[in-house]
């Protein structure tokens, strides 16, 4: 018997004039133009970890997020400063949209004390406890059953923060996955389950690994709402991220987003890239790049203009040329301390 | 004082410290209605409500992942893996998760959760149903592993466990569940990391841990009429262990048998045998230090079979006859 | 500043690229990201991007070198810079710890024996027991026999413990007590000392007042010391099959000698002579002169032992044992003078080590100092004949062929020997050398 051909389902993408739908979501110049300086300082951010990293600097391996800026920033401009966040190990990008101190972030990669882990975590488990920052985690889909647990909590103590727990295509085919995301429907948590498809595993395309896509439609297999969006679009993240926030806060339960999205480098610093070829990634790297495609409508619609930009970029760069100079004047962790930390 | 059984005893620990503390709750499969599956959670559905006392879908990792998420917030959960065994599934959310995330996040992070695990052999519940895997478990750093052999250490134990802010192992032996001893009504806690001599004597050094202090204090009634002094201690928390009251105990007597139920190979005695040999009681060793374990196989399924798997007590009374006897 | 191109890193465990080609050359204007070479790692090809904006100069590596990660290979010249701003040395911009160690040279080997100043039968004696003379001191210029035993018995005996097997609680006991433990008989398994058998071996005899059918006894049990004499003594008699030949010599000569040899000692600041220590001195020549006597039977073979070692017996509160003076032959009066000193007082501290109580290759017991005149002492296994010395006795004898009498100091002296080791003709002669020389003293100086 032949599996039924079903008709392949789209992510939603944004379709008429992007300011006036930017204006329809209440945003004013300054947050678009923020949006774009944030996105821009992600980039170079990795960019420069990636440098760092070539100069030897940099202990162990990284996992850069260079191309999924936009569901970083559209998701953190949306979720509240006070949500509790699960990342995944790709989750630079994440943090800084988050708010986090960049010095703190680049002392924790080269492994310094002043780092936001005080040298322990590195780049895959950074994590800043007191700002609802429950860590990224270096196991995939390792982060998705504690949201369950959050939630619990959020819920017991009659809070109104949500979990927001954010994990790869990957991720998605872990058991834990199915049980979290079963768990929470049945106990109507206040969990929004983010899927940042970026089309590959570490090398597994997600056409190849992954029996029925897109991935957010298991949701319904869930009871749960879901919704499958153009993740390079930084608007039609934040206005989906908007509404599921709305929807999770005021207690109708968790809600699953999967955003489409790339990434330009290998999945680790030992990736060789052998399983896609150049073009796809200049592809992507020149057509769908949403930080481009972003400025692009801005300076269209005159909100930004190249001296401005400009500006803005340098800004960006000397901010983290800032952090590399703390980082690296910064000491390393005294060994007497080795062995603290482990318990309470 | 009243005389209660261990289950008992573990029940009345977990009432009482949810009765205090808002923040204890309970999350499990079948804890609700069913009273769990060794009739532990018995009437706290309708005493403490389904909220606390939260049943869940057969969905073990998630129970450990959901239960650190939790505590990550203040919450104090009290997790019940079924069957020890069982906790196999979840050592990414136990080992790599609730143990580590304290340290990697550089001290920032506190999980204070409890796992309750029953295990043990001898209820013919074969391979996958009777480990004791508390030495895997005391690999760990991150982890605090706890073992109760009484009624009253069973209380106290679970409540310092809740207590604790680190993630804590509560390890059960299935057979000590209708076990008798004398509990204090009312709150009274036992100090993690701290040993017990649970009986004195002079002539040789048992450590055990649950079932095993039970049956070694057995043997140790039958050889003191002949003269025999067998010292039994119950370390009653594996990790951190008091191992102190142990040399003390080895640089008295000179003889040192560990016993315990766990496999042999990689099994907890080595520990405590390398710790003991390489601290200042080795210059009190008057004969080599020994330990009696689990066969290394899986637990059979025949009965008789069952119980040759483990040390029983004529295995206990033959090697302490042997070691005292100059055999070794 | 030029900025430094460096050899980036791409992998985890990368550790060297090689150039292939450099796509951009010395003097060429270069823009950032922009391809200036190809280097190759682990047979994948990688194209490097320029760092900076400029022009690219002082290239340090050509195609085909192969550089570790990190290392700077070439500058971009800012707008400005000229090859004069260039660094002058070569020192990477960045962290060392990529370094290529060379491996050391292999220690060289120092089983060429001819490289040290040693004696041939201390080289002979290393090569036997294994030992590597690069560790020997030598106590004068050349490392001797006696320098390599010394190493020996440092060696196997660390902070002066013995390699009994013995428990550690035993040794313990043993050493808070100055208790030997080899003089300790082990009632653990496979002969270990236990700590009961050394808290056994110190305890004051007696322990009960009664024999055990009733008769008032004090008993004594037979352990330790006590134990191991009886062993052995029971073993010698039983299957040695012994001889006794009795001497009696003239001790004036040796008398005097000693009287003599006293001054000289007390001039050079050395301890007194005693007649054990000439008796030594004199029965090693005697025991070079008749090999026979200086043997032990081992299985089927007789082995005629180079090295005259003379345990002397030595009694101790405890029982007897005997300290052994070693190449006796080879050392002079003064030289035993020392030895046997510094034994008996260790003997009597309870200090004797493994070393000082075996290899002996014959015994002399002296009960003259309690006045016996004449005994048969037992052999002392392995050895083949044992010397009871007696005391000595001035008594009329017949001193010239005109049957003239006179007064003479007289000690006896008795050989037992293993008769299927040496013969009643061989122990005679071996007598008669000594009679010879403790008569005539100057007979060793020949």
């Amino acid at each position: 018997m032949q599996k039924a051909k079903e008709k392949k389902i789209e992510p939603r993408r944004t379709s008429g004039d992007y300011i006036a739908r930017a204006r329809r979501l209440k945003l004013s110049d300054e947050q678009l133009v923020e949006f774009y300086g944030t996105m821009y300082t992600i980039r170079q951010f990795e960019l420069m970890a990636d440098k760092l990293y070539a100069m030897g600097k940099v202990h162990g391996t990284m996992h850069l997020s260079a191309g999924q800026e936009a569901v970083a920033v559209g998701t953190f401009r949306a979720v509240r400063s006070d949500d509790y966040v699960l990342n995944h190990h790709r989750g630079h990008g994440h943090f800084i949209a988050k708010g986090a101190d960049i010095n703190r972030m680049m002392a924790e990669f080269l492994g310094k004390d002043t780092g936001y882990c005080r040298g322990r975590g590195g780049s895959m488990h950074i994590a800043d406890v007191e700002a609802n920052n429950l860590g990224a985690n270096g196991i995939v889909g390792g982060g998705i059953p504690q949201s369950v647990g959050v939630g619990l909590a959020l819920q017991m103590q009659k809070r109104d923060q949500i979990c927001v727990v954010l994990f790869g295509d990957g991720a998605a085919n872990e058991g834990v996955f199915h049980e979290s995301l079963n768990m929470a429907a049945l106990w109507n948590l206040p969990v929004l389950f983010i899927c940042e498809n970026n089309k590959y595993g570490m090398s597994m395309d997600v056409e190849r690994a992954t029996a029925r896509l897109p991935i957010a439609q298991r949701a319904e297999a869930y009871g749960m709402p879901w919704h499958y969006v153009d993740g390079n679009d930084v608007l039609e993240v934040y206005e989906t991220m908007i509404g599921a926030t709305q929807h999770v806060r005021s207690g109708q339960g968790p809600v699953l987003v999967e955003a489409m999205t790339y990434r330009y480098f290998g999945h680790s610093k030992s990736d060789r890239n052998l399983y896609r070829t150049k073009d796809e990634i200049e592809d992507w790297k020149k057509n769908r790049d949403p930080i481009l495609r972003f400025k692009g409508h801005l300076l269209e619609a005159g909100i930004l203009n190249e001296g401005k930009a400009a500006e803005i970029d340098a800004e960006a760069l000397k901010v983290i040329d800032k952090a590399v100079e703390f980082a690296e004047s910064s000491p390393e962790p005294d060994l007497s301390t080795l062995m603290e930390f482990v318990y309470a | 004082m009243p005389e209660i059984t261990y289950l008992e005893a573990i029940r009345q620990a977990l009432w009482d410290e949810m009765k205090r503390d808002e923040r204890v709750f309970l999350i499990g499969e079948d804890i609700g209605r069913y009273g769990g599956a060794f009739g532990m959670t018995h009437g706290m559905l309708d005493e403490f409500g389904p909220e606390r006392i939260r049943e869940t879908p057969i969905s073990e990792p998630s129970i450990i992942g959901a239960a650190l998420g939790a505590s990550l917030l203040g919450m104090r959960p009290v997790a019940e893996m079924m069957f020890m065994d069982f906790t196999l599934l979840t050592l990414d959310q136990l080992g790599n998760q609730a143990a580590k995330v304290r340290f990697m996040f550089g001290g920032k992070a506190t999980a204070p959760m409890v796992v309750r695990m029953p295990g043990g052999s001898g209820t013919g519940a074969a391979a996958q149903h009777s480990q004791s895997l508390e030495s895997l478990l005391m690999h760990i750093p991150g982890l605090k592993v706890v073992n109760p052999s009484t009624p009253y250490d069973a209380k106290g134990l679970m409540l310092s466990s809740i207590r604790d802010p680190n993630p804590v192992c509560f390890v059960e032996h299935k057979l000590l569940y209708k076990t008798k001893g004398e509990v204090p009504e009312g709150d009274y806690t036992i100090p993690l990391g701290v040993s017990e001599v649970k009986r004195q004597g002079r002539d040789l050094t048992v450590v055990a841990n649950n079932i095993m202090v039970i049956r070694a204090l057995k043997v140790a009634e039958k050889l003191a009429d002949e003269g025999i002094e067998v010292e039994v201690i119950d370390p009653r928390t594996m990790r951190p262990m008091d191992t102190e009251t142990i040399i003390a105990s080895v640089c008295k007597t000179g003889r040192l048998l560990v016993i315990h139920e766990a496999c042999q190979t990689g099994g907890w005695a080595g520990e405590v045998i390398a710790t003991v040999t390489g601290s200042r009681a080795f210059d009190y060793l008057d004969t080599p230090a020994r330990r009696l374990a689990g066969k290394d196989i899986p637990i059979p399924y025949n009965r008789a079979l069952e119980r040759a798997a483990v040390p029983q007590e004529e295995d206990i009374e033959q090697e302490i006859r042997a070691i005292v006897s100059g055999q070794y | 500043m030029p900025v430094p191109f460096i050899m980036p890193k791409f992998d985890m465990d990368q550790e060297k690229a090689t150039i292939i080609s450099w796509e951009k050359h010395e003097g060429d204007t270069v823009k950032m990201d922009e391809t200036v070479l190809t280097v190759e790692t682990d047979k994948v090809a990688i194209e490097v991007p320029c760092p900076a904006d400029g022009v690219l100069a002082g290239i340090r590596y050509q195609n085909g070198e192969t550089v570790p990660v990190t290392t700077v290979i070439a500058f971009v010249l800012k707008p400005g810079e000229t090859d004069a701003d260039l660094p002058k040395d070569s020192t990477p911009a960045s962290l060392s710890k990529l370094e290529v160690v060379s491996p050391q040279p292999a220690v060289a080997s120092s089983s060429t024996v001819a490289h040290f100043a040693a004696t041939p039968v201390a080289v002979r004696m290393a090569k036997e027991e294994g030992i590597d003379l690069a560790k020997v001191r030598a106590s004068g210029d050349k490392i001797t026999r006696e320098d390599v035993e010394r190493y020996m018995a440092e060696r196997t005996k660390p902070a002066g413990r013995v390699t009994v097997p013995a428990t550690p609680a035993a040794r313990r006991v043993a050493h808070e007590k100055n208790v030997p433990l080899e003089a300790i008989a082990g009632s653990g398994p496979r002969g270990r000392v236990q700590a009961a058998d050394v808290l056994a071996f110190q305890a004051p005899q007696p322990l009960v007042s009664t024999s055990s059918d009733g008769r008032p006894a004090d008993v004594v049990p037979l352990v330790g010391i006590r134990q191991r004499i009886a062993e052995r003594m029971q073993t010698s008699f039983q299957e040695l099959p012994h001889i006794a030949l009795t001497v009696e010599a003239d001790v004036t000569a040796l008398e005097s000698a000693r009287l003599r040899l006293n001054g000289l000692a007390e001039k050079q600041g050395h301890g007194k002579v005693s007649m054990t220590a000439l008796l030594v001195k004199i029965a090693a020549w005697a025991l070079k002169r008749n090999p026979y006597v200086n043997a032990s039977l081992i299985g089927d073979q007789i082995h005629l032992w180079h090295d005259v070692n003379i345990g002397v017996a030595t009694a101790l509160d405890e029982g007897l044992i005997v300290p052994v003076v070693r190449q006796a032959h080879e050392k002079s009066i003064h030289q035993i003078v020392e030895i046997l000193g510094n034994l008996t007082s260790r003997a009597r501290e309870g200090k004797l080590t493994l070393a000082d109580v075996q290899h002996g290759t014959f015994t002399i017991s002296n009960l003259g100092m309690f006045g016996i005149r004449q005994f048969r002492a037992i052999i002392n296994p392995p050895e083949s004949a044992i010397l009871a010395v007696g005391t000595v006795v001035r008594k009329p004898v017949v001193i010239n062929d005109r049957d003239e009498v006179a007064v003479r100091p007289i000690m006896t002296l008795t050989l037992s020997a293993d008769h299927r080791v040496i013969d009643g003709v061989v122990a005679a002669y071996f007598l008669n050398d000594l009679t010879l020389a403790i008569e005539t003293p100057e007979t060793l100086l020949y």
